[in-house]
């Protein structure tokens, strides 16, 4: 757009046009700067802090689509084995509102886990049967027992927990840290989206594009969805009959041509696109390098095991996603879908837990082996936890969950988060929180504060107000994650 | 002067917003003067904006310190202590000493709010109080008038009253405009600008060659007259309607409302006055004796995301819609951001949250449901059937009227008939109606105790003997007389009764009363046996439904029918008739319930074979299974035909009938007698032709809505008035005070006389007291044309919103639209402005002084939106489908786009291309799935269409270049592209003008240029071209599999007569010519 604007984002750092933007231009000027002054550079090797030093570059965020009842994961209720079938006091729901898929059951009775629980490591965190290879990793995780939210349905809550509002339209985590610290490889996206598919598939929610949508940040922030099947990056791959060779030469007149046009109408906007055209260029020669998973040794698969070379799986996804880090992708959001359990949890979770185990455990591994670790921060967790009680028919072995919004598990490891915590505490029926409530603002702080910002000051002009992703209430960076 | 004050504000604009940093885009002065006058919405809202009213503006649930600096008096009222400001005394007003203090305690704005002002900022209040503090109220919220034209140096430039505006400014910043655009330019730009494609070459020579006076203005008004005019308009305003083909969320399935897309297409090709065009869509509903085109306008409004996910709450959902709809009005007619007053009443803006909620009033007095029911025809919607069943769709109402009409004449008669009949009845006299029946082929009463085992019975007209063995019980309560128990000991063979066979027709059914413990499934009379692939048929139980079988071999060789609706009812006789036609096929089966005729689930359907069995048939059990464990029988009938309806409703009434007749004539209830009545008389040939020609109309209405289109229209609840509750927070589960339907109270009042309904507030918004739809509407228009509005927020005029560019600009074209509404003369007097007709060529200069062109001077360059590059694309092939409207299509999309996010249940989850012309229709045209809307336009930042958009993203990425570069669509488009210039282009026909190289080559590289950039190519640039075609045909001879590859790309074959290298090498230098720059921009 403005080529003067254009020449101050070189000169100047980003903190000071951040600091600057805040008051000074329009979002879409500030787009232009942010975004047009990456093509044309070297990558820079380094993040360059907004407001402060960061203690991680790189994120890769694995949600898992539908809410996994915590209770039969993380948050042990040991209680529960002797209120088989009681009825949830009222006093622990305190007329909290329900989903219209439980609130017509005349009674709520109470399915304690079927499956069992062992403490592990030093921090001698609960954790169930099922994902053994998740507890070999227990004290290199920061475990937080009291995430709770508003929305009490998928499509709400996952764009809350995201994008800090239920409603749509706001950009989400990615696009804000693709904003604030921009790129770290010309040749690759900032922000990149991988959807997994589950080894069942019988409940799963809609992931749509607008969750890696920039919202009202400029689209070169939106997160690049990478596909499993067919080419990883829309339309990357030249038509079939054109090698690399013609293309170059179409490439090479077409900046010949659009020079002598720039000459003739001097508009910046020209030179912006012939540099864009020779990224596309790169990229098309790096992906294929990248998405080469055969090329990896194996001891790889030692670590992920044989499911990660299988495309699509969650552990072949978990690769790619270190593969990405490791080019210098800034933030890799990763979805594992099926985990809304309303009927035969008892089925259904172990085939759950066998997706993700294995490749989480890999994952923190082989991080810590290439020396990533420490700068790497691995979140995992869903968009709201799942009731005590059962909804629809009850026995010891099986039994379903609705969903439940005032207490879940996440946790989140390396990058700065503290490993063996076990942050937050829920009632006997994990139903409240009795101790250290997390607030998904609070959370948004926190992941903000380890990427090197003040989340009040990463604001961006919206709609006259100045936007951030920890929202409008006040909300704070919770100091016992941070290591 | 005017000149003068107009730079200092741009000055002053920038040293609030701009700070400190040196010369922007806009023009660089020195600093103005101390006595260059102070404006108050120019210079110091801005200020006050930003850092004081977060505390101290319109929200009173954050003001501090009871301080209000949105409002007048907030300055000047005194506060016990004196006032804010002493006009013209800075150092006596408390407001400028807060700000200056040093003292943590006493500055302003506190350390807390994390807002500083400048230095600058403080001079500027310092020298508004010194200047006398004058006030004005917001500018976007005083009503526009026309403004005085600033004189300017150089008049000869000025074609109409644009450039007066444009060119004082431009004067003030020391610049000049550039020249005007050659005619070619001109030709490609208004062509753009007006139909969204590039213009033939013919009609660019023809333009370029007319010596005429008014060759520019007929050229214009020839692009207004293209029906293409209307899709290019429309395509904007489907942006700020958010219109898509899917619901939005959860199932995202399909949504059928592309009417209302193809009324806005006609209504901006008819070029329907804006006012009219608002109203239409807001309210079109409740205009009086509205058309079909007024209610289809009104999807506008339900073009909204909607939802049917279970376990979502109906009131939230509702509140939800209501609040998009408020949102969506402000931002697209107001241009403001009402959406921060869901909560709290707006920080900025004078919203209050009841105002929100007030207005939201408007839109929740509707039919719509909180559920979509995941359906493409979610009610409210228009039926719109196929334009030659027009007629008779309009005609059905009234011939069904008349045959029900004369069907109850009849009725009359006949009750005449029957209420004589019944006075002198004689109790047997039932026995009558049933003898017109005819005699059943088996007849077993149950209705006496015998005194031994034998029943009494009648097969073929003549009585056989039937015994009941193991416990037979009689019970007394039998619909008539005793009945026969069946407890499930007890076995009633009938023998080689009911030898049914696949073709002929029967019936069979009998009064059961089954036991209120009944359970499970069983037969209430069977002739079947099990061990034969339960060959036979029966009349079955399960669960609470009836059900028949008619069996070969289950379940491969069988017809199985079953009841819907829990139609058992134990504990209570029932009179259960199956009646079959002897088709073989499910669809020929009847179950009557009662007399009435039950809705049937056609379990299974495949019978081919006999039913015919050896074995007998048995009461309340199959041979070997299906027991009946409790229930009564009585009156088992068997014929060996299909009973009408109306024969089995009078065996249904047979006992009631009877009882009727029994009874002395002042003790018969008039419903009884209705009862009666209706099936004695339901067998009157004249009634039964009338029911049969009501049929036929229910059917022929079904047949023309099952091909008609839907569209989905608001429609008003009756009876109720519009109200809403505020919600606290924004959260429906709080509501709070409820609240009729109002305007924004701080903004001109509803009309007078305008009712409190969506038609109100139509009429509000295009009222001439109306301050912001037309200067928010002329913003837009403007913004199509120059890439960036007069003011460049276009979704914000509120206090937050940038302040326009040429005020007085936007005033004058505000206020002269207002005066007609007509688009086609604003965007006339717009085109035919020199400031429009400008060269978009930029000097070092201007990129200095106006980099982002906000001062116009250069003619608009920007990269074009995406359905733009692609129509362009196909229009210079000359593939694009000429089709105006109809529903949307689904052309090229790589692989897996929708299945990727679809959920497994979602009727939109395969992209299943479409082929033939569907391939090559407008963008406009492309269905849009909104949880992924087509994958090359979203790249080239379409908008989602979940929320309204009026202003579209324009970024530069490399994810754009591969679109362009390898997206099928633009292949194929370049292969035939290069086809018609290999095959039509000829030196002499290419270019009128004497050929200088007069090569084939370059004869076809001109057919191309023209079709693209509608000019030749220069020297250098056909050079350029022609070297890189040498390179791509040299590969090609050498590598003709990939020449084959690469033609083969698209749904259409490549020209054979064609040597495929030479295609393939074209191919490749229309792909990089639809790549230039040049092309991508407009």
């Amino acid at each position: 757009m403005d080529p003067l604007f254009k020449d101050w984002g070189r000169s100047e750092t980003r903190r000071q046009f951040l600091t600057r933007g805040k008051n000074a231009l329009g979002t879409a000027a500030l787009a232009s700067l942010l975004g047009r002054d990456l093509p044309g550079q070297e990558p820079k090797a380094a993040p360059q802090g907004a407001h402060f030093a960061p203690k991680t570059k790189n994120i890769i965020y694995l949600h898992m689509v539908g809410g996994p009842a915590q209770m039969d994961l993380f948050d042990y209720k040991p209680k529960m084995q002797e209120m088989y079938d009681k009825d949830l006091p009222d006093s622990v729901r305190q007329g909290q509102r329900l989903t219209t898929m439980t609130s017509g059951q005349a009674r709520f009775p109470i399915a304690p886990s079927k499956f069992k629980f062992a403490r592990h490591g030093k921090c001698g965190m609960w954790i169930t049967e099922l994902l053994p290879w998740t507890a070999r990793c227990a004290d290199d995780i920061c475990w937080i027992r009291s995430m709770h939210t508003d929305a009490i349905n998928h499509e709400p809550a996952i764009c809350y927990i995201q994008t800090g509002s239920q409603v749509t339209g706001r950009p989400c985590i990615g696009s804000w840290v693709s904003y604030g610290l921009g790129s770290m490889n010309a040749n690759l996206p900032t922000f990149v989206v991988l959807v997994a598919t589950p080894s069942n598939r019988e409940q799963e929610q809609a992931i749509s594009g607008r969750l890696w949508s920039s919202g009202f940040l400029p689209g070169e922030h939106a997160g690049v969805s990478f596909r499993t099947s067919g080419d990883p990056i829309l339309f990357i791959n030249n038509p079939p009959g054109v090698p690399d060779a013609v293309r170059r030469a179409t490439l090479d007149g077409l900046k010949e041509l659009n020079d002598l046009n720039y000459r003739q109408v001097g508009d910046p906007e020209t030179h912006t696109r012939i540099s864009q055209y020779e990224m596309a260029f790169r990229m098309q020669a790096s992906v294929p390098e990248l998405t080469n998973i055969k090329a990896e040794p194996e001891s790889t698969f030692k670590l992920y095991g044989e499911e990660a070379r299988k495309p699509g799986t969650f552990a072949n996804t978990v690769l790619m996603a270190r593969r990405l880090v490791e080019r210098g992708v800034r933030f890799v959001q990763v979805y594992h879908n099926n985990w809304d359990h309303h009927g035969n949890l008892g089925g259904r979770m172990p085939s759950q837990c066998k997706d993700v185990d294995r490749a989480c455990y890999g994952l923190l591994q082989d991080l810590k082996g290439r020396g990533m670790f420490d700068s790497t921060l691995v979140l995992w967790g869903g968009e709201f936890g799942r009731t005590i009680y059962s909804q629809g028919g009850l026995s010891k072995d099986n039994y379903g969950r609705d969903h439940h919004p005032r207490c879940f598990t996440w946790w989140m490891a390396g990058g700065g988060a503290k490993g063996g915590t076990i942050y937050g505490e829920t009632d006997d029926f994990s139903y409240n929180i009795v101790k250290d409530p997390v607030r998904i603002s609070d959370f948004h702080a926190t992941l903000l504060h380890l990427l090197g910002f003040n989340h009040e000051k990463f604001t961006v002009k919206y709609q006259g107000l100045d936007a951030r992703l920890s929202g409008v209430e006040p909300a704070k960076v919770i100091r016992d994650l941070l290591a | 002067m005017r000149r003068f004050a107009t730079t200092a504000s741009l000055c002053s604009f920038y040293i609030v917003f701009g700070t400190v940093f040196p010369a922007t885009s806009e023009p660089t002065q020195s600093p103005a003067p101390q006595d260059v006058p102070v404006r108050f919405n120019r210079d110091i809202r801005p200020i006050l904006a930003e850092n004081c009213f977060p505390c101290h503006g319109p929200d009173p649930g954050s003001r501090q310190g009871k301080l209000r600096l949105d409002r007048e008096e907030g300055f000047f009222a005194d506060r016990g202590e004196g006032a804010l400001v002493v006009r013209g005394k800075p150092d006596s007003s408390p407001l400028l000493s807060r700000v200056m203090s040093k003292d943590s305690e006493e500055v302003m704005p506190p350390p807390k709010a994390k807002k500083t002002l400048k230095l600058q900022q403080k001079e500027l209040l310092r020298r508004w109080i010194a200047q006398g503090a004058p006030w004005e109220p917001h500018w976007s919220f005083l009503k526009p008038e026309r403004a005085p034209l600033p004189a300017v140096k150089n008049p000869k430039w000025v074609l109409n009253v644009v450039d007066r505006f444009v060119l004082a400014r431009l004067e003030a910043a020391g610049l000049t405009p550039a020249p005007e655009a050659d005619r070619r330019t001109l030709a490609r730009r208004l062509s753009l600008d007006l139909v969204g494609l590039p213009p033939e070459p013919e009609a660019v020579e023809a333009f370029v060659n007319d010596a005429s006076s008014d060759a520019y203005e007929r050229y214009v008004r020839r692009l207004f007259d293209s029906p293409r005019y209307g899709e290019h308009r429309a395509r904007y305003w489907l942006d700020a309607a958010r219109y898509a083909d899917t619901h939005g969320l959860h199932f995202d399935n399909y949504r059928e409302i592309w009417p209302y897309r193809d009324w806005v297409i006609q209504a901006f090709n008819r070029n329907v006055p804006f006012d009219v065009f608002t109203t239409e869509q807001l309210a079109g509903d409740l205009l009086p004796n509205p058309t079909k085109d007024q209610i289809i306008a009104t999807g506008f409004h339900r073009c909204n995301i909607t939802t049917n996910e279970g376990g979502t709450i109906a009131e939230e959902n509702l509140a939800n819609y209501a609040r998009d709809r408020v949102e969506t009005t402000s931002w697209v007619w107001l241009g403001l951001t009402a959406n921060c007053a869901v909560c709290h009443d707006h920080k900025f803006d004078p919203i209050t949250t009841k105002d929100f909620y007030s207005m939201a009033a408007f839109f929740r007095n509707t039919t719509q449901g909180a559920l979509d029911g995941n359906v493409k025809d979610s009610a409210p919607v228009m039926v719109l059937p196929k334009p030659e069943d027009e007629k008779r769709w309009a005609s059905i109402p009234a011939d069904t009227d008349q045959v029900q009409k004369s069907i109850a004449a009849r009725k009359g008669a006949l009750r005449a008939d029957f209420d004589k009949w019944l006075e002198t009845a004689q109790p047997d006299a039932w026995e009558a109606e049933l003898a017109k029946i005819g005699p059943p082929t088996f007849h077993l009463p149950l209705d006496t105790e015998p005194p031994g085992p034998e029943l009494a019975a009648t097969h073929q007209g003549k009585p056989i003997a039937v015994k009941a063995e193991g416990t037979v019980k009689w019970i007394d309560s039998g619909r008539a007389g005793k009945a026969l128990l069946l407890e499930g000991q007890t076995t009633v063979d009938l023998g080689d009764v009911g030898a049914f066979e696949k073709d002929t027709a029967f019936s069979f059914g009998c009064w059961v009363r089954l036991n209120a413990n009944q359970q499970g499934a069983a037969s209430v009379l069977a002739r079947m046996d099990d061990d034969a692939g339960y060959r036979g048929w029966d009349l079955w139980v399960q669960g609470n439904e009836f059900a028949a079988h008619l069996v070969h071999k289950w379940q491969d060789d069988a017809i199985k029918v079953s009841t819907t609706g829990s139609l058992v009812k134990r504990g209570t006789w029932q009179h259960v008739f199956v009646t079959y036609d002897g088709s073989a096929k499910a669809e020929g089966f009847r179950i009557f319930v009662d007399g009435k005729q039950a809705k049937l689930n056609l379990e299974a359907n495949t019978l081919k074979n006999t039913p015919r069995t050896p074995a007998p048939l048995l009461l309340g059990r199959r041979k070997k299974s299906g027991v009946l464990a409790g229930g009564a029988l009585q009156d088992l009938r068997i014929y060996a035909r299909r009973l009408a309806a109306a024969e089995v409703q009078r065996l249904a009434i047979h006992p009631k009938a009877a009882a009727l007749l029994a009874k002395p004539p002042k003790d018969r209830q008039p419903k009884e007698k209705q009862d009666v009545f209706d099936v004695a008389s339901a067998g009157d040939a004249e009634l039964a032709a009338g029911a049969e020609k009501l049929a036929a109309f229910e059917a022929e209405r079904k047949a023309i809505r099952d091909r008609a289109s839907v569209t989905h229209v608001m429609e008003e609840r009756k009876g109720s008035m519009p109200t809403a509750n505020i919600l606290f927070r924004g959260e429906y589960d709080k509501p709070r005070d409820k609240v009729e339907a109002a305007v924004f109270t701080s903004l001109n009042p509803l009309p007078t006389g305008a009712p409190k309904s969506r038609l109100g507030l139509a009429q509000w918004l295009v009222s001439k007291d109306h301050p912001l739809t037309a200067r928010v509407m002329v913003n837009r228009f403007w913004q199509e044309l120059f890439g960036t509005g007069i003011v460049k927020t276009a979704e914000d005029f509120g206090i937050m919103g940038e302040a326009p560019s040429h005020p007085e600009l936007l005033d004058t074209l505000a206020a002269e639209f207002r005066d007609h509404w007509d688009v086609r003369k604003l965007l006339t007097l717009i085109l035919t402005s020199a400031t429009y007709r400008q060269s978009a060529a930029t000097t070092k200069e201007k990129l200095e002084k106006d980099g982002a062109n906000r001062l116009f001077s250069r003619g608009p360059r920007f990269r074009m939106d995406a359905e733009m590059i692609r129509d362009v694309a196909l229009a210079a092939s000359a593939t694009l489908s000429p089709k105006l409207g109809g529903p949307s299509v689904k052309p090229y999309q790589p692989e897996g786009v929708w299945e990727a996010v679809g959920m497994n249940e979602s009727n939109t989850k395969i992209y299943k291309r479409d082929s033939g012309e569907a391939l090559y229709r407008r963008g406009l045209y492309s269905f849009w799935k909104r949880m992924a809307p087509p994958a090359s336009m979203e790249i080239l930042n379409a908008p989602s269409r979940e929320m309204a958009c009026v202003r579209r993203e324009r970024t530069n990425t490399p994810l754009q270049a591969l679109v362009t570069l390898n997206d099928p669509q633009f292949i194929e488009a370049a292969r035939v592209l290069a086809q018609n210039a290999m095959k039509k282009a000829l030196p002499s026909v290419a270019d009128p003008r004497p050929a200088k190289e007069g090569t084939d080559e370059a004869a076809r590289l001109d057919f191309i240029a023209r079709r693209l950039l509608s000019r030749p190519l220069s020297k250098d640039e056909t050079a350029i071209v022609l070297r890189v075609r040498g390179k791509l045909l040299a590969h090609y001879k050498a590598a003709p599999e990939d020449a084959k590859k690469l033609t083969a790309v698209g749904e259409s074959k490549p020209d054979a007569s064609l040597d495929p290298a030479d295609l393939a090498a074209w191919t490749m230098v229309c792909n990089q010519m639809m790549n230039l720059d040049e092309v991508l921009n407009k």
